[in-house]
């Protein structure tokens, strides 16, 4: 008996599943991306939390990094340090050697450049019990010669470069760029290349990697750094590198990104919620008349449920079980992204993530399903299949009376008067569609704050092209030119800037330049040296947006960037002091500029708050000149101009933005999209409900001679007003988010904003912005659109 | 007479090896007419009527009305060739309840693209001569069985088709309100409306249509001029 009563409900819930095809598949696609962007958005957020902890783990990363004297201590002896109380895992010894990499100047220069010395160490693959190196492109080296950089080495050379070490014969071909959690090294070869690139006379290092059981701290691995050198004979160990460091460092360079990725992921993870209510109660409400008609035969109200938490919950279980592959898969890139943009090697999505995920949405389908159910079971079966006919009487006549008196074509009018006989069921809808037109309206936002951002700490747009000095004193910008032996010396510095300055102004596309000069010196209340660059003559237009106060005007005034003011607790108006020499410089802050360089503790000031000092022990010149170009005028062809000019295009460089913001922009292009689509799945959930519920309402509509184009406009209609109502407060939400996350990503940043980067939007882009919300509405009602305008009239009266 | 309606050879099959809903059928139906379709259920009374309304097609032959081969027009095609030349009337009224009464006449003329006022005043005039305009304000829900059915005749009649199909008309009604309904099916015919009536009610079919034709198991079993028609 029992068995024949659940063979009743399991074919009562296979008939609905095969009677509510679309129903079925609109089900299983909806929980498949939902539980898809859930699983990318709390995957996102989890990761930004901590993404280089996440990264460490997953890449094995050592607690240590030591570089060690290998003719102070055997390999055997270093073997055995693997072996030392609260040692839990060790790796090496790997040879090791710190080169002085010569780069090719640009076409014509003729010349080298000596790029800052890198250390590179010997190893015969990229994986291992520790450091597990992320190959990001190419190969391993496979024969000497050969050489892969670390995307961190700062060379930024391509594939296929070629790179000699300064006073070693032979070149390393750049076969591929990998990324270690540890930075342990600048570049890998194969180890037997390690002794030919070795200086003569300088003492061979290799290094090792370690794991501590107690690393959780900067003092622990301190104790666990002295173990190790005591282990050793005296003076093995060089240096170590703890993880902590670059924690710290990678830390607060993602800082600024975090807050923008966790709203990302907290939006996609309501919507999907939303979604996965709306669709799931929905095909259950929609039910009601089969519900009634199956009391009437005998289902108790148990059975009922269990009908349709069956009927909702197979295809909710494939959509899960679908969904979190597609969460992984579409992860996989994204994650690769953000594993860039937070510098770690790589991000995975945990595998706690996919479990709460899967196991949440189908809790979440279930509920969903079972509440509607609940409640149907019960209603008595006539009172089920009243409610499951069309909505209750009342609802919407007023609607219908003032849409009807709009001169609109009729079947538009009746489409958008819908929406009001289920309030419930347009709220759902409504909010659905708001959340995906908030997130388009702040992405746009982010999207241009960020353009702005990338150019100001570039200034590629105020300043492309800088033009340097072959030297100058103080000046950390000028390049050490290593030309061919026979080249001559460079040229005085005061005859290097008339020609400089001649070049420029015979240049038809210069607009303006200004010379700077970069030097590190003391100011009072803060450690070591900070940067101060000094312009002769007004620099207002380099790039150095104002949040505050104004440009300095003369000597004796200076504008600094927010964590200068932040660290010194200074403000506007207050008097700092520039040791320069031996003189003790007052110096006026008169404005607040955005400038990340040297995390935002720098001053810019006019070149005679120094000069003027009286006493100059070091003679005070420019080591670059800054250039503003005519609009339409291409940098690359400008430079290769001057640099003709100049004789040489050395000391010639453009200024360009960080990928790492192309990067970000991508990130913030795909997430927007997948909330864009969920957000539209709910939107054709609804219309597919509105469908199947108002059919014979459809088949009146097409007797009395509605087109299917009419029928197309008149469904879509059905939510096109929601979308527009979602559009229009979507809009100053949007704003709303940008102008609170923006604030939040910059103090994470130790910054300000100028107000130019908040104020991103015009009255053109909000314009279009608002049409976000119907451009997902009709999205979403296009295709049960066309299905409702396809149905065979004849069986859609007979439909009730 | 002219001919308004001709079937040639029409067959409608709802699914492969099943007997036919409707077999072969010939059929001419002359403008004016008014001809009652019977036959017990199942014999494709009602298939007759949706290939004749376009709202179906015959799997083999050709359907004429008012000289359109309508089974060789598209869908968009079908439905404007239905708003203006068929009016259908239905057994269990088919009006759209969230409209009111008079939104409801208008319905095929706003579709059609009619003037506004061309329309209201056309819409006016159907409510008055079918004694319901004191509705017009009403939804269909608060009114008799015998109410809905006249504003489905306005409805039907508001874009002046020259074929009125009724399918059950008096189905759902008493005997009395049938009979009212009967009697301004009658009055619209003797004006001159052509008029196709489906019903499986002799007696309506005697007093309301001037020929009847009889389908059993899809196929024309009869063909008769009732003789007895007031």
């Amino acid at each position: 008996m029992r068995r024949w009563r659940a063979g009743a409900v399991a074919r009562a819930a296979r008939g609905g599943l095969a009677r509510r095809r679309v129903q079925t598949l609109v089900i299983g696609l909806v929980v498949l991306i939902s539980t898809g962007a859930s699983v990318l958005a709390l995957g996102l957020v989890v990761d930004s939390s901590s993404p280089f902890d996440s990264a460490f783990a997953a890449q094995h990363g050592a607690h240590l990094v030591a570089t060690v004297n290998s003719g102070r201590a055997t390999a055997a002896q270093l073997r055995a340090t693997g072996r030392l109380p609260g040692v839990t895992a060790s790796s090496g010894p790997f040879p090791e050697v710190t080169i002085t990499p010569m780069l090719k100047g640009p076409p014509g220069s003729g010349g080298e450049f000596a790029a800052p010395p890198i250390t590179l160490v010997g190893r015969a693959a990229p994986g291992g019990p520790l450091d597990d190196l992320t190959l990001e492109q190419g190969r391993w080296p496979q024969r000497p010669g050969e050489i892969v950089l670390s995307r961190d080495s700062g060379l930024g050379l391509p594939l296929g470069s070629r790179i000699t070490a300064r006073g070693r014969p032979g070149s390393l071909t750049v076969v591929g760029i990998a990324s270690s959690i540890d930075q342990s090294a600048d570049g890998w070869v194969l180890p037997s290349e390690i002794a030919a690139l070795r200086a003569p006379g300088t003492p061979a290092t290799a290094q090792m990697l370690y794991r501590f059981s107690s690393a959780g701290s900067a003092a622990a691995l301190n104790a666990d750094a002295a173990v190790l050198a005591r282990a050793l004979p005296p003076g093995a160990v060089l240096a170590t590198q703890s993880y902590l460091a670059v924690k710290l460092q990678q830390d607060s360079g993602i800082a600024p990104i975090v807050p923008f990725v966790v709203a990302f992921g907290v939006i996609g993870l309501v919507l999907s919620v939303l979604i996965v209510v709306n669709v799931v109660g929905g095909a259950v409400a929609a039910g009601y008349r089969r519900i009634g008609v199956l009391k009437s035969i005998g289902f108790t109200p148990g059975q009922v449920v269990a009908t349709y938490a069956g009927q909702v919950m197979l295809p909710a279980l494939l959509g899960c079980v679908a969904g979190v592959v597609l969460g992984n898969v579409l992860a996989v890139p994204l994650l690769a992204k953000t594993a860039t943009v937070y510098r770690v090697g790589t991000l995975l999505v945990p595998g706690w993530v996919d479990a709460a995920v899967a196991a949440g949405m189908c809790c979440l389908a279930g509920l969903a399903a079972v509440a509607p159910a609940v409640r149907a079971g019960r209603l008595s079966a006539a009172q089920a299949i009243a409610t499951g006919r069309a909505p209750a009487q009342g609802r919407g006549y007023a609607a219908h009376r003032l849409l009807g008196r709009l001169r609109l074509p009729r079947p538009v009018t009746i489409g958008l008067a819908a929406p009001f006989a289920r309030p419930a069921r347009t709220a759902v809808t409504l909010a659905a569609i708001l959340l995906g037109a908030i997130t388009v309206t702040f992405a746009a936002g982010l999207a241009a704050s960020l353009n702005h951002v990338a150019y100001g700490i570039s200034h590629a747009r105020s300043e492309p092209v800088q033009v340097y000095l072959e030297s100058g004193s103080g000046s950390g910008g000028a390049i050490k030119h290593i030309g061919p032996s026979t080249a001559p010396p460079p040229p005085p510095p005061a005859a290097q800037e008339r020609a400089i300055e001649a070049a420029l102004r015979a240049q038809p596309g210069t607009l303006r330049y200004v010379a700077e000069a970069d030097l590190d010196l003391n100011v009072a209340g803060l450690p070591g040296q900070v940067p101060v660059t000094a312009f002769w003559g007004n620099a207002s237009w380099t790039g150095y947006e104002l949040i505050s106060g104004r440009w300095f005007t003369g000597p004796g005034q200076a504008d600094v960037p927010t964590n200068f003011l932040t660290v010194t607790g200074k403000a506007i108006g207050d008097t700092i002091t520039v040791t320069f020499g031996d003189k003790q410089i007052p110096v006026r802050i008169v404005g607040e500029v955005f400038d990340t360089n040297n995390r935002g503790i720098d001053v810019l000031t006019d070149q005679q708050t120094l000069a003027a000092a009286g006493n100059r022990p070091i003679h005070l010149i420019p080591g670059l000149y800054d250039v503003q170009l005519r609009p339409g005028i291409s940098p690359t062809a400008y430079a290769a101009g001057l640099g003709t000019a100049l004789g040489s295009g050395d000391q010639i460089s453009l200024n360009g933005n960080d990928p790492f913001f192309l990067t970000l922009l991508g990130l913030i292009g795909v997430l927007t999209l997948l909330l864009a689509v969920v957000a539209g799945l709910g939107v054709l959930n609804t219309v597919v409900l509105h469908t199947r519920e108002r059919v014979h309402d459809l088949g009146i509509f097409k007797a009395v001679g509605m087109t299917p184009r009419q029928t197309i406009a008149m469904v879509v209609c059905w939510v096109a007003g929601t979308g527009l109502v979602a559009g229009a407060v979507a809009v100053p939400a949007g704003v709303a988010l940008h102008r609170y996350v923006l604030p939040v990503m910059a103090h994470a940043a130790a910054t300000n904003l100028p107000a130019s980067y908040l104020e991103v939007y015009g009255p053109v882009e909000l314009a279009l912005l608002a049409l976000a919300g119907l451009v997902i509405a009709v999205a979403g009602a296009m295709l049960p659109a066309s299905w409702a305008a396809g149905t065979r009239t004849a069986s859609a009266l007979r439909a009730e | 007479m002219d001919t308004l309606i001709r079937l040639d050879d029409v067959t409608k099959r709802y699914d492969n090896g099943g007997r036919p809903a409707l077999d072969g059928v010939r059929l001419e139906i002359a403008a004016g007419e008014a001809v009652a379709v019977m036959g017990p259920s199942g014999s494709g009374k009602s298939t007759l009527l949706n290939l004749v309304a376009g709202l179906d097609r015959p799997t083999r032959g050709t359907v004429t009305v008012a000289g359109q081969r309508i089974d060789d027009l598209g869908e968009t095609g079908v439905a404007r060739f239905r708003r203006q030349q068929i009016g259908m009337i239905f057994q269990f009224f088919n009006l759209l309840d969230d409209l009111t009464v008079a939104d409801n006449v208008l319905l095929p003329a706003q579709l059609a693209g009619v003037p506004r006022a061309t329309a209201r005043a056309r819409a006016d005039e159907l409510l008055a001569a079918l004694r319901i305009a004191q509705h017009a304000s009403a939804y269909p829900a608060r009114l008799s069985g015998g109410e809905r059915q006249r504003v489905a005749i306005a409805r039907a009649l508001v874009n002046r088709p020259a074929l009125l199909l009724a399918d059950e008309p008096t189905g759902a009604l008493d005997t009395e309100t049938g009979e009212q309904i009967g009697d301004v099916l009658l009055d619209l015919n003797r004006s001159g409306q052509t008029l196709l009536l489906v019903t499986h009610n002799p007696d309506l079919a005697a007093r309301y249509a001037a020929r009847t034709v009889q389908l059993v198991d899809g196929k024309i079993a009869s063909d008769v001029v009732n003789g007895a028609r007031r």
